[in-house]
């Protein structure tokens, strides 16, 4: 069952990023933090690349072999499959909000309301996933379905790392926004440099 | 592969109370093994009383040789170490003298290698070593807490003991420091992890027991209790967490 540590990994690393992406969007408001526009550009990116090139397609992969072995849960994944198709629009609108609030620092409030709106929508798609579909996971595969799927897991972070400079390196990436975010929700070496 | 730590029916009372009963566990060498549970379940008490800072009775037998009484002092000497909850840093000194007091024992005991010890920290968390001539009291949570699994991996120990590493802490910093755990392991150390944030934790641990009410009650490789349902539903919460973290 490594996929699912994986799975559950991935998903505490895009929630971090998250609720610091919110937390900073709420002290800005308040007059207590200038905007890192930089650091934005970062998270944002990392939303949208982590999940679209690492995340979504190993979850695709284990949710086709709880198709084979059920029908239960199919509503709940025809949902996920939507979402997943429609993700490239909606991180899309929340680039190009973020697009505008750096060209205009008086487009501040629209990012906000669309990363808010982003944040909802990805906190609602986690917890689908992790209260309607992974039990099922849990429950239906075979150990012949574990033995397959996390031997394609662990071909995917080994091939995607990152550590062989081919591909972008997500972990160094995390360090880099974890050390620039500002504390307490980071360690404050900000700005962000990249 | 040998266990650096093995704990037989480890009991601790305070007054007639009973806060911990009989408690047996182990960590392998080059393992980490985390004990989880909820608040008040015995879990600080039972790393205070492995460490000898809390009178106990039982059996604790540390790197092949039995403690029948565990003393702080001969503990650390023998290569325990453990982070306290409250880090308990010192915070007029500097990031690097706070490090350097690390290796205060190894250093009395004849060894000279304190310097590369501090690069493999410095490695580890360049974040201190940007910060090396600060004052411990300037820095945040994430970097106190940093500060004080440095100055312990600065005495090379052959059991780290970590009590709430997570503690207070955001989840984005939470994530980081986990990571750096796995990290620590994939060097060598062993490791006992003592946490309330149990998802994290039997995330990167290997081994796992779930206390409750001073008691082992269940036990069991990390992996096999992330997927019971009994932790799941107790412990877990998945859904909830990230409720939680979009809710500041």
């Amino acid at each position: 069952m490594e996929a699912l540590h994986i799975i559950g990994e991935e998903h505490q690393s895009l929630a971090g990023i998250l609720h610091a992406v919110r937390y900073m969007l709420k002290e800005i408001t308040a007059g207590r933090l200038e905007a890192d526009l930089k650091l934005f550009q970062a998270m944002v990116h990392y939303l949208e690349a982590y999940a679209e090139k690492r995340h979504h397609p190993k979850e695709d992969l284990l949710f086709k072999y709880l198709e084979k072995r059920t029908d239960e849960g199919s509503e709940a994944l025809a949902r996920l499959a939507l979402q997943h198709a429609a993700a490239p629009q909606r991180i899309a609108a929340l680039q190009d909000a973020l697009t505008a609030f750096v060209a205009n620092p008086g487009n501040f409030a629209d990012f906000a309301r669309a990363f808010d709106a982003y944040a909802d929508f990805y906190r609602n798609h986690m917890m689908l996933e992790e209260e309607a579909v992974l039990p099922l996971v849990r429950k239906y595969l075979t150990d012949e379905d574990w033995t397959a799927v996390d031997a394609e897991f662990r071909a995917e972070m080994a091939a995607n790392s990152g550590k062989d400079g081919k591909h972008e390196d997500f972990a160094g990436l995390f360090s880099k926004l974890v050390s620039a975010a500002p504390a307490p929700i980071g360690f404050g070496s900000g700005p962000f440099k990249g | 592969m040998a266990n650096v730590l093995e704990v037989k029916d480890l009991s601790v009372a305070y007054g007639k109370v009973e806060a911990v009963s009989k408690i047996s566990l182990e960590v392998g060498e080059g393992k980490i093994v985390t004990v989880i549970g909820p608040n008040g379940a015995g879990k600080t008490t039972t790393l205070s009383a492995i460490m000898g800072l809390l009178p106990s009775s039982g059996q604790v037998a540390f790197d092949g040789s039995i403690e029948q009484v565990p003393e702080v002092e001969r503990m650390v000497v023998r290569g325990m170490n453990l982070v306290p909850e409250k880090r308990e840093l010192f915070g007029t000194m500097s990031i690097e003298d706070n490090l350097l007091l690390g290796a205060f024992q190894r250093n009395r005991t004849g060894h000279r290698d304190h310097l590369q010890t501090m690069d493999e920290v410095y490695a580890l968390f360049p974040r201190l070593k940007e910060r090396r001539h600060q004052q411990a009291g300037t820095m945040s949570g994430g970097e106190r807490q940093m500060l004080a699994v440095g100055r312990a991996l600065m005495a090379k120990p052959k059991l780290l003991m970590l009590d709430e590493p997570s503690l207070g802490l955001a989840p984005l910093i939470v994530r980081e420091i986990f990571r750096i755990i796995g990290e620590l392991r994939r060097r060598g150390v062993s490791i006992l992890l003592v946490e309330q944030n149990a998802r994290a934790a039997l995330q990167v641990a290997d081994y796992a027991y779930v206390l409750e009410n001073g008691a082992v009650k269940m036990q069991g490789d990390a992996e096999m209790l992330r997927n019971d349902p009994r932790v799941i539903e107790s412990y877990l919460g998945l859904a909830s967490k990230h409720q939680e973290m979009l809710s500041t």
